[in-house]
């Protein structure tokens, strides 16, 4: 029992100390996308919503409408476009009304209809 | 005031009613006025009984013979008040519960003669006042009760039912003349008070034999385990006001023949009688209430219950002999009256509960526990009354039950009072089977009361019940003596220890009842509660809140939901406890004294059991049944084919035996 | 007119006076009552381990309980299977006010299945759900916050998010 204490004390208090301050667990987590605007094109965007197995991508003329309540973090639009789409690292996405949660990413302004994978191309 | 006359009035009253059940049981207003007859004499009885236990002993009445039968004495005496009170109790509830219990006809005619004529009888067996009177009343008691259980004789189990009544009477019966003929031939009297006066000339070995025999004998009738196995055999078949009174009176005569023995007759006694008295008082009371908890049948449950309770009397009256053997004379009265105090309620409460079994019975054509449910709400005043009996036998504070029963252990805990290390311990352990018993008891009852009464109803009978044209009033004056003993407990201590007085002459009176409604278990350090006080405060603890909570409720709008029921969509019957599930630990635990014998047959070798219904049963075995009685049956049938030769059917050899026996006559008077 | 005025007095009129008058019921101590409509139980996972000595939810004030009369918040997972419409109902009305309900995960909050005659697809239109949870699953720290949220300990982000990455990928 002595032991057991002793051991405790010289390690330490092991619980986080989240929300006064960061939790240094928190980098690893599976989070989200962040998208670029300058490489998202009208044809990727329509490409990004079908690889999206949750429904969280959809376009909506010359927006990327992203629905986070609806993301899984799968990682498949990432893969599928990596140059546009990269974790966001925002796990604190707790919201009080739906709408919060529905975010609408501008496609790049004028961008063709199907331009075949350039991604990670320069703006 | 001299009870003698009252009592006989009852009798009159008594004989009259059979009379009229027997000229004109057939019509509805010939059962009224049998039942209206019946319950002045009951109303008599129980003034009576009261007048003995405050008046003493009466004085010897000779009321005639006859050659065959001797000469016929009564006594009114103050130990049988309580039982004489009890069983004038017992005949004013039944009385009322008769009308509309049994259809008039010409079974009921006879039945309610018979009946009365039992109620005669059983008067005549406490107001013996010497040997033949109680022999020829206690035989007489016996031979109608037999015929009360047989009410309808063609019904085969009505039939075993009645057997084993009659048998284990009749085998009691013949240990019963041996020991009246003991003590009536070493006091040179059959008058009973005269015995008990001249108790010092039955010598050692004589008194223990006499009072061994009377305590075999009498337990029969009382139930004492093993000679039990009659009671519940009787109980389910006769019909619930014969059960009840069987329940309610007819065994409370054994106990009545146990204290005869013990505490009038010979009073003197080695210390041993009394532990093996003790010990086997607390053997039936665990035995009687752990095969309580594996009935299904209330009726059967209920005598298992009767068990128990008696078990309970017998161990009071034990540790009272004991007491006497150390010289301690406050103890002694004051376990013989806190034993009469529990004959007193149990005869009450178990009378209520068997009525109310007999009504359960009419309404929904079904004494199975498992067939009913949620005749709470179906039938809200048997519920009631029901629960009243059911919290007396359970004893729990403040009512009858747990009165008498804190007695008996206040007593019994003062065991080491009588110095001898060994009888203290004894005195201990019986004190903690009773304790055993009592909570096995709640448990029972909160079985016996719950898996009918509350819940929903398993079957469409329990579901369509109704208690309209079902007997209450005879039930409801039972509840209302319930509470009338449990609130007025000092007052019924009080007229019990003037019947001390003349029983024991201990005056218990300042050791018992110190004033201020207090009861004090005869020795004033020790301990002392007061059930008044108790009910008071109880009352006062649950109307307090209840009080605060509706002066001061918020006003604010309050919602009235559903039980949470854990998100199912409807409650069904079949989710509920069924009896022998909810008693199933018990049987567990005690499987060695159940021996269960299960079987389970499928219709199939599937292991998943798809393959259709499984049956699954499950018995206790009947250990004195087996290990006892069919041994004895056995060698007595053994015994009775090698006797056979002689009635071989030949008259020659007949004429010998005749020619033989003059002969050894002529030989006996020459020499 | 003035019946209504009379009766709103007591109700607080703008979202910062509802938002404290929630942190005042509950800010200190929530009961939370998870329930589960058919998730995969990766949720529910995530759930467990709040309780756990890393995370440890009591610190907070927040604790677990089973019983819906005892509960403050209802935390439901699971994208509401129809079969479970009655339980989830009676749940949530076993539940005294005033009480808040928290959607936790994808399934919760319309992702992952779609509504068909098996499944609601999310638990908005069952249920009045105060807080939203995202994650698949959301892990303890996202749940933690969300609870923060729902009693008002926290501030929501998440409007303030755009999810527009600008500047070289990393």
């Amino acid at each position: 029992m002595t032991l057991w204490f002793l051991r405790g004390l010289r390690r330490g208090v092991v619980t986080t100390r989240y929300p006064a301050r960061p939790d240094a667990s928190a980098a690893a987590l599976p989070t989200p996308p962040a998208f670029r605007p300058e490489a998202l094109t009208r044809a990727l965007a329509d490409r990004l919503a079908a690889a999206c197995p949750s429904r969280a991508l959809a376009r909506d003329g010359d927006a990327l409408v992203f629905d986070v309540g609806a993301c899984t973090a799968c990682g498949r639009c990432l893969a599928e476009a990596p140059g546009a789409a990269t974790s966001s690292g925002e796990f604190e996405l707790a919201a009080t009304l739906p709408a919060h949660l529905v975010k609408r990413i501008p496609l790049l302004a004028g961008g063709g209809a199907a331009a075949p994978a350039t991604e990670g191309g320069s703006p | 005031m001299n009870p003698l006359p009252v009592l006989a009035g009852a009798a009159a009253a008594w004989g009259l009613a059979a009379l009229i059940a027997l000229l004109g049981g057939t019509s509805r207003p010939a059962v009224r006025a049998c039942c209206a007859v019946s319950g002045l004499g009951g109303a008599a009885a129980v003034a009576g009984g009261v007048a003995s236990l405050l008046s003493g002993d009466s004085r010897v009445v000779t009321a005639g013979g006859s050659v065959v039968v001797g000469t016929l004495q009564l006594q009114a005496t103050s130990l049988a008040g309580v039982f004489v009170a009890l069983l004038g109790l017992v005949a004013v509830a039944i009385a009322a519960y008769v009308p509309r219990y049994h259809e008039p006809g010409r079974a009921t005619g006879l039945y309610l003669a018979v009946y009365n004529l039992a109620l005669l009888a059983s008067l005549a067996v406490l107001a013996a006042g010497n040997v033949v009177t109680f022999l020829v009343a206690w035989e007489t008691m016996a031979l109608l009760c037999y015929l009360l259980v047989l009410r309808r004789p063609r019904r085969a189990e009505a039939a075993a039912g009645a057997f084993w009544f009659l048998a284990l009477s009749e085998v009691g019966f013949v240990l019963i003349i041996a020991a009246f003929v003991i003590l009536a031939a070493k006091t040179h009297t059959m008058q009973l008070d005269l015995i008990a006066a001249r108790a010092r000339l039955v010598t050692g070995g004589w008194r223990d034999t006499a009072f061994l025999l009377a305590l075999a004998g009498f337990g029969f009738k009382a139930g004492l385990v093993p000679l039990h196995v009659w009671l519940p055999e009787a109980h389910p078949v006769a019909p619930a006001d014969g059960s009840a009174f069987l329940s309610g009176l007819v065994v409370k005569l054994g106990v009545y023949g146990i204290a005869l023995f013990g505490f009038g007759l010979l009073p003197a006694g080695p210390a041993w009688r009394g532990v093996l008295t003790m010990a086997a008082g607390a053997v039936t009371a665990a035995i009687g209430i752990l095969y309580a908890l594996g009935e299904r049948d209330i009726k059967r449950f209920l005598a298992f219950s009767t068990i128990e309770n008696i078990g309970i009397i017998v161990t009071a009256f034990g540790a009272a002999m004991t007491f006497w053997a150390y010289g301690q004379r406050l103890l002694w009265a004051f376990l013989l009256l806190a034993g009469l105090y529990h004959v007193a309620n149990h005869g009450t409460y178990k009378t209520l509960l068997f009525l109310e079994a007999g009504v359960i019975e009419h309404a929904t054509g079904t004494r199975d526990m498992d067939r009913l449910g949620g005749l709470a709400h179906r039938m809200p005043r048997a519920s009631v009354i029901t629960f009243v009996g059911t919290l007396g036998i359970a004893a729990l504070p403040p009512f009858n039950g747990f009165v008498s029963e804190w007695l008996i252990f206040q007593g019994l805990f003062q065991g080491f009072r009588t110095g001898s290390h060994l009888v203290a311990i004894l005195i201990v352990l019986a004190a903690a089977t009773l304790g055993l018993t009592g909570g096995l008891a709640i448990y029972a009852f909160v079985r016996g009361y719950g898996i009918p009464f509350l819940g929903m109803p398993r079957t469409r009978p329990a579901a369509e019940a109704t208690e309209a044209r079902q007997p209450v009033a005879g039930p409801a004056l039972l509840a209302v003596a319930c509470a009338a003993l449990a609130v007025g407990a000092p007052v019924v201590l009080a007229v019990l220890a003037r019947a001390m007085r003349t029983v024991t002459g201990v005056a218990l009176r300042p050791e018992l009842l110190p004033g201020n409604l207090t009861v004090i278990p005869a020795h004033t350090k020790f301990s002392g509660f007061s059930p008044t006080w108790l009910a008071v405060f109880l009352l006062a603890i649950t109307a307090l809140p209840a009080l605060i909570y509706l002066a001061g409720r918020p006003r604010a709008a309050s919602r009235i939901e559903p039980v949470w029921d854990g998100g199912i969509v409807a409650f069904k019957p079949r989710m509920q406890y069924s009896a022998m599930t909810f008693s199933a630990p018990t049987r567990v635990t005690f499987d060695a004294l159940y021996r269960p014998s299960v079987s389970v047959r499928r219709a199939s070798d599937d292991p998943a059991g798809r393959s259709g219904p499984v049956h699954y049963e499950s018995q206790a075995t009947p250990v004195f049944q087996r290990y006892l009685y069919r041994p004895v049956i056995r060698a007595f049938e053994w015994l009775a084919d090698v006797v056979r030769p002689i009635q071989s059917g030949d008259v020659n050899l007949y004429l010998f035996y005749v020619f033989a026996a003059v002969l050894v006559a002529y030989l006996i008077a020459a020499v | 007119m003035t019946d209504q005025r009379a009766a709103s007095r007591s109700v607080p009129e703008t979202a910062a006076e509802l938002r404290r008058a929630v942190t005042r019921q509950f800010g200190r101590s929530l009961h939370i009552r998870t329930l589960d409509t058919g998730s995969c139980a990766a949720c529910e996972q995530e759930i467990r381990l709040l309780a756990a000595p890393h995370y440890d939810l009591h610190r907070l004030g927040f604790f677990f309980t089973p019983a819906p009369r005892h509960a403050d918040l209802l935390m439901v997972t699971g994208p509401m299977v129809r079969a479970f419409d009655i339980a989830a109902r009676k749940t949530y009305e076993a539940m005294p006010g005033p009480k808040l309900v928290v959607a936790t995960g994808a399934c919760a909050l319309g992702g992952v299945y779609q509504p068909d005659a098996f499944t609601h697809g999310g638990v908005g239109e069952t249920l009045p759900v105060d807080v939203w949870i995202p994650g698949c699953p959301p892990s303890p720290l996202a749940l933690l916050q969300g609870l923060l949220v729902a009693v008002g300990r926290l501030a929501e982000k998440v409007q303030d998010l755009s999810f527009i990455q600008n500047g070289t990928p990393r």
